[in-house]
């Protein structure tokens, strides 16, 4: 079919009243030779449904609508086939610039030139399709409470499960308890854990396939193909022998969590009675009722002790959110077992979140519960065998002791997760040792490996990706991820994290996270069959190709890409896995050689937009800034800044971006070598609590700028010229003010002598 | 299970007592435990010294069933209900309804006999302990006769007395029965006070301010004069719906000791010259005195019952200790009332069932003093003078009760400094 690109000028929203609307027709027919130039009311309604009759009847195939932003459209509003831009002429032009003015008439211009390259330049996009049938079952990796929730949701959805515990049995944490916190209104009384109900459940559910003693030793591939292979973990089998291997399309990882290990921390380990709050339930679950494990005596009176082995410099820092209330519940194990006994509860910081402040109140109302704020400073055992406690600080004003039967340090919880970076850090740093290179590298790469050491043999998920087996971590061992605005999300396509392996959570907690991952796994080989991207790009067509040929194997985009897409061969060829991907385009920016592209997002694509303006001769003192903007959380800004109709600077050109990691630098040299006079990028926020949609896309960007510093330098251009900012969305009212500081730097160093060159 | 006091430097043992608790919340404390320790309550207090502040601490000790600590504290007894603490409460734990119910526990604690004290608490045991009195009036009337004869007492009927009630119990038998009786409760009284304060002593000594900072008498004046004034009264906000009742009853309660005292005595006192004649008239002025007083009783009851009922969010609803001795008050005053119109009326012969009825409710009143809310005049007096007699009132940061513990965040006192500034 032959290209016919047709370009529509919306009239309303007071752009005809601000903008010379004929002569912007003549930039599209004159100066771009596009012969089909329409102007249209508005962008809604009436006007566009005949836009949309219109590329139907004249076979339009390259259409451009300049008028509102892309961000007021409905999804899927055009054929497939038909490529279509938006310019929104509204909310960056005559909403934020003086109507009628020579310079916002040329920004009106550029914009129009910019996109009209760009729609040329593109291709239709063609989903990837995987030459192997993407399979659509779900692998749930753990069968606690989260596990059994996950796989029950994902199969009463419509879909198989592969459910695999590596204990006999079923039922994780939950099981092992005797009784559950409330789980509803009102939060007054200890509920049976139902766990049992729920076993029953997924036994009888036939699209589950539940494999207990059984671990995940190998899991390659990508989403909708990933080939997994189990082994036993030794009760029946042999350990480490093959049991069973089949494919799933996405996986939920629901490994949870092991209790903090309070050693060193009062007596524990050293005197019997001192335990932890999972031994307890332990103790229960096995007798029945509480008794000491030194002489087999019924417990009267317990001290529970919070925050063991957590919240210290010396153990994990972090709260675990539920041990307050497991010492409450357990509290209340004592007191229903009888009327005199006596339940001490000593606390830094007593935390019942949300509604479980309820059930704090139900447990300190009881005349047998005493808390107390307070810090134990030792834990002795007195001649009548009991346990004498001391502890400073208290709500008593002053150090007191109580005789207790026995003290529970309230163990916190620790992600059964591994850290993948890690793990593949320490793998490469022996690999380095094993070469034999220069001394220096020899030395680093030992400091590596006793740095790194504890990572060894830590593999969950043992996945086969060149960037390590395991999600990468948080700072705490958490799987690194959104946890706030993307829960479930994880740097591995495909792989959902849920439960107390994502977060700290209770039992509730739990099911609901479990029900979230299973919908985010059936989301993702649904749309991974369609050939679309997954969050944040959610389904979008375009995926990237790898011009092979010149590729000079520097690694820079199998190390760079946040979601271990490539996979690399023995020479470091990267190896694309088509369906990990989340076209956010680091691999582009990051390639020396240029061979990645996307057919609507290329190196060339947004090089020709660059280039495309009209920059104007050096003594006209008009300036010209291109401003590289993040589609994420900038071009909604600017938008925002726009509807607020905040004054912009007028010689800025705005291209957006699919994230600032995607910006290939020679874009910027191209741009100061076309007349710029300076190039700012508007990124997201990066650093430990970043909020890149694509995880280190901006921090890339940052980390790359210094490579253009050398370029400048070269160029005999000035540093300053080049800006990077971090703007979250609710920041928009900065971007003008962005603008025009650089402006004044701009003003500061001059016009670019490349003008007109 | 007892807790020790403290000992400075040392941890102290804390067993609590679980009876403690289960008592305070089963007589109107069961908010007890929702106490979080904020201090609020000892913030607002207007009457807690700036360097020992109640009752945070106290509500802590009762929440830890601590209940040696609490019946060797003087402090619980400087508090007036007031309810600012509980009014203020964030978490609605009333510490001022649970101080009166300790002070509550405190008389039960030290009272001799012991079993008296819990019977005063027990609603069972009314037909009984108003049975005593009455039985024994009973049988006044029945040995009275003999005796007479035995003694040779002159009979009032004839000559003397036109028409009174002496024809039922003449002044000799109501005399003995008073005197034998009060000495009775002094007694017990002087036994259970001695407890106390040795109680307070021994918590004070272990605290280090066991030294008196001032002599018994000067303490016992400076705080007989601030009951008389209702000084403190007047420091919460609240005042006046407290202040009255209590003075009015406090009032009253003093002009019948005096007219009871001057009756008694007038016949055998050779101080009081006046030609004694019963019954007094209308309009002598003992009479009247006795009538005012009377009537401040009955006013102060209802004004203390309506605020009991129609604002008990501020007063405290309170218990059956409380309701109980309120009761035994009004109910003296009103058939005390009754038995004067009846015998002003001539009624013949319920006057002499409603004086019957009074005079077992004056008994009960009075013998069981050591045991009903009616103690707590004792034992408040008593806490103060030992606050007096050991300095224990000073405000001052380097006074040994500055060195007891402090539950009052410092920052509170700047804050109260700029307010009233």
């Amino acid at each position: 079919m032959e290209d016919k690109t047709g370009v529509f000028i919306c009239t309303g929203y007071g752009i005809a009243e601000a903008l010379d609307i004929e002569a912007l027709c003549k930039v599209v027919t004159d100066d771009c030779s596009v012969p089909f130039c329409k102007t249209v009311e508005s962008c809604e309604g009436a006007s566009l449904q005949s836009i949309i009759e219109e590329i139907k009847n004249e076979s339009l195939n390259r259409v451009i609508i300049a008028g509102i932003s892309r961000r007021q459209y409905a999804d899927h509003l055009f054929p497939d086939d038909v490529i279509v831009e938006m310019i929104a002429l509204r909310e960056h032009v005559v909403w934020c610039q003086p109507p009628g003015e020579e310079d916002t008439q040329m920004m009106a211009e550029d914009y129009l030139r910019m996109y009209i390259t760009k729609v040329q330049k593109m291709q239709v996009l063609e989903p990837f399709q995987s030459e192997e049938e993407i399979n659509k079952s779900i692998l749930v990796v753990g069968g606690g409470i989260t596990g059994i929730t996950a796989a029950l949701e994902a199969a009463n959805a419509g879909y198989e499960v592969q459910l695999i515990e590596k204990t006999e049995q079923l039922g994780g944490w939950l099981a092992k308890q005797h009784k559950s916190i409330p789980t509803k209104a009102p939060f007054r009384d200890l509920e049976e854990t139902g766990i049992d109900e729920l076993i029953t459940q997924i036994n009888d559910n036939p699209r589950i396939t539940v494999h207990t003693s059984a671990n995940n030793s190998s899991i390659s591939g990508a989403p909708g193909l990933f080939d997994v292979t189990l082994t036993s973990t030794g009760n029946g089998q042999p350990e480490g022998e093959k049991i069973d291997s089949f494919r799933v399309g996405s996986i939920i990882q629901a490994t949870g969590w092991k209790p903090t290990d309070p050693r060193d921390h009062l007596e524990y380990g050293k005197v019997e009675d001192v335990i932890r709050n999972v031994d307890l339930e332990e103790i229960i679950k096995e007798h029945g009722r509480i008794i000491r494990p030194s002489d087999g005596k019924e417990v009267k009176s317990i001290a529970f002790i919070q925050c063991g082995g957590s919240r210290a410099k010396e153990h994990h820092s972090y709260c675990s959110s539920i041990c307050c209330l497991t010492s409450l519940k357990q509290a209340m194990y004592l007191r229903e077992s009888d009327d005199d006994a006596k339940a001490y509860i000593f606390y830094e910081f007593m935390r019942t979140p949300g509604l479980y402040e309820d059930f704090y109140r139900r447990a300190q109302d009881d005349p047998g519960v005493f808390l107390t704020r307070g810090e134990v400073a030792e834990v002795t055992r007195n001649g009548e065998g009991q346990l004498v406690l001391t502890a400073q600080d208290t709500m008593l004003a002053e150090e007191i002791q109580v005789k207790v039967d026995m003290v529970v340090l309230a163990a916190g919880m620790i992600p059964n997760a591994a850290d993948g970076e890690a793990i593949r850090a320490l793998a490469d740093a022996k690999i380095t040792i094993a070469k034999g290179e220069s001394e220096a590298q020899q030395q680093a790469a030992e400091e590596k490996v006793e740095q790194l050491k504890h990572h060894e043999g830590t593999e969950i998920l043992n996945l086969n990706y060149r960037q390590g087996p395991d999600l990468p971590s948080l700072e705490y061992g958490f799987p690194d991820s959104h946890f706030i605005c993307f829960p479930y999300e994880s740097r591995r396509t495909g792989i959902y994290p849920a439960g107390s392996v994502r977060q700290p959570m209770d039992g509730s907690g739990s099911r609901e996270d479990a029900t979230g991952a299973a919908l985010k796994a059936i989301q993702c080989v649904e749309m991974t069959s369609r050939g679309e991207a997954v969050h944040p790009r959610a389904g979008d067509k375009s995926y990237p190709d790898f011009n092979l040929q010149r590729c000079t194997q520097c690694k820079r985009c199998t190390e760079e890409c946040p979601f271990g897409v490539l996979n690399e061969d023995e020479k470091g060829t990267p190896l694309l896995q088509a369906t990990r991907c989340r076209r956010c385009g680091v691999c582009m920016g990051a390639c020396p050689e240029r061979i990645v592209s996307f057919r609507d997002y290329s190196v060339d694509i947004v090089g020709s937009m660059i280039k495309a303006i009209e920059v104007p001769d050096e003594y006209e003192e008009k300036p010209r800034i291109l401003a590289l903007l993040c589609e994420n959380d900038a071009i909604p800004a600017m938008d925002l800044a726009g509807q607020h109709r905040l004054q912009s600077n007028p010689f800025v050109r705005v291209v957006p971006v699919r994230c600032l990691g995607s910006v290939n630098f020679v874009w910027i040299t191209e741009a100061i070598s076309a007349g710029y006079d300076g190039v700012i990028l508007i990124g997201c926020k990066y650093g430990d609590d970043y909020q890149c949609h694509f995880i280190k896309g901006s921090e890339i960007a940052s980390a790359r700028s210094d490579n253009i510093r050398e370029k400048l330098e070269q160029m005999a251009m000035e540093n300053e010229r080049v800006e990077l900012h971090q703007l979250q969305i609710s920041e928009y009212e900065r971007i003008p003010e962005i603008f025009n500081k650089f402006m004044e730097v701009i003003e500061e160093y001059g016009m670019n002598p490349f003008k007109g060159m | 299970m007892t807790t020790p006091l403290a000992d400075s430097g040392k941890p102290i043992l804390v067993e609590p007592d679980l009876d403690f608790i289960r008592a305070i919340r089963d007589h109107g404390g069961d908010s007890l435990k929702k106490c979080i320790q904020c201090g609020t309550c000892s913030a607002t207090c207007t009457i807690t010294p700036d360097h020992d502040p109640f009752p945070r601490k106290e509500i802590a000790w009762a929440n830890w069933g601590m209940k040696e600590r609490l019946f060797a504290s003087p402090d619980i007894w400087r508090c007036y209900q007031c309810n600012d603490c509980s009014v203020r409460c964030p978490r609605d734990a009333r510490p001022g309804d649970i101080l009166n119910i300790v002070r509550r526990e405190c008389i039960q604690h030290y009272a001799f006999p012991r079993f008296l004290g819990r019977w005063l608490n027990q609603p069972h045991h009314i037909p009984l302990l108003l049975g005593i009195p009455a039985a024994l009036l009973a049988l006044t009337m029945v040995v009275r006769d003999p005796i007479e004869s035995v003694l040779g007492i002159e009979k009032y009927d004839s000559q003397h007395i036109i028409y009174s009630y002496s024809s039922l119990f003449p002044h000799w038998v109501l005399n003995t029965f008073f005197l034998s009786l009060t000495a009775l409760v002094i007694i017990t009284f002087v036994i259970s006070v001695a407890r106390f304060w040795s109680a307070m002593k021994d918590a004070a000594s272990h605290e280090r301010i066991a030294k008196p900072q001032k002599n018994l008498f000067p303490s016992i004046m400076s705080v007989l004069k601030a009951v008389v004034k209702h000084d403190k009264f007047n420091l919460c906000d609240d005042a006046k719906s407290r202040f009255l009742p209590h003075f009015l009853l406090v009032f009253g309660f003093v002009s019948l000791v005096i007219t009871v005292t001057w009756m008694v005595t007038a016949r055998y006192n050779p101080v009081i010259l006046i030609d004694f004649k019963y019954p007094l008239a209308f309009l002598n002025p003992w009479k009247m005195l006795a009538n005012v007083g009377g009537i401040a009783i009955t006013v102060g009851c209802l004004l203390m019952i309506r605020d009991r009922l129609r604002n008990s969010g501020r007063a405290g609803f309170g218990n059956y200790f409380d309701w109980s001795f309120l009761l035994n008050v009004l109910i003296v005053a009103l058939t005390g009332f009754a038995a004067e119109l009846m015998h002003y009326l001539r009624l013949e012969p319920h006057r002499h069932v409603v004086y019957f009825v009074h005079l077992v409710f004056v008994f009960t009143l009075i013998i069981y003093m050591p045991y009903t809310k009616f103690a707590h005049m004792v034992y408040r007096t008593a806490a103060l003078v030992f606050i007096e007699h050991f300095g224990m009132n000073s405000d001052e940061p380097d006074s040994p009760a500055g060195n007891r513990s402090c539950g009052k965040p410092e920052v509170m006192d700047d804050v109260q400094e700029t307010a009233t500034v």
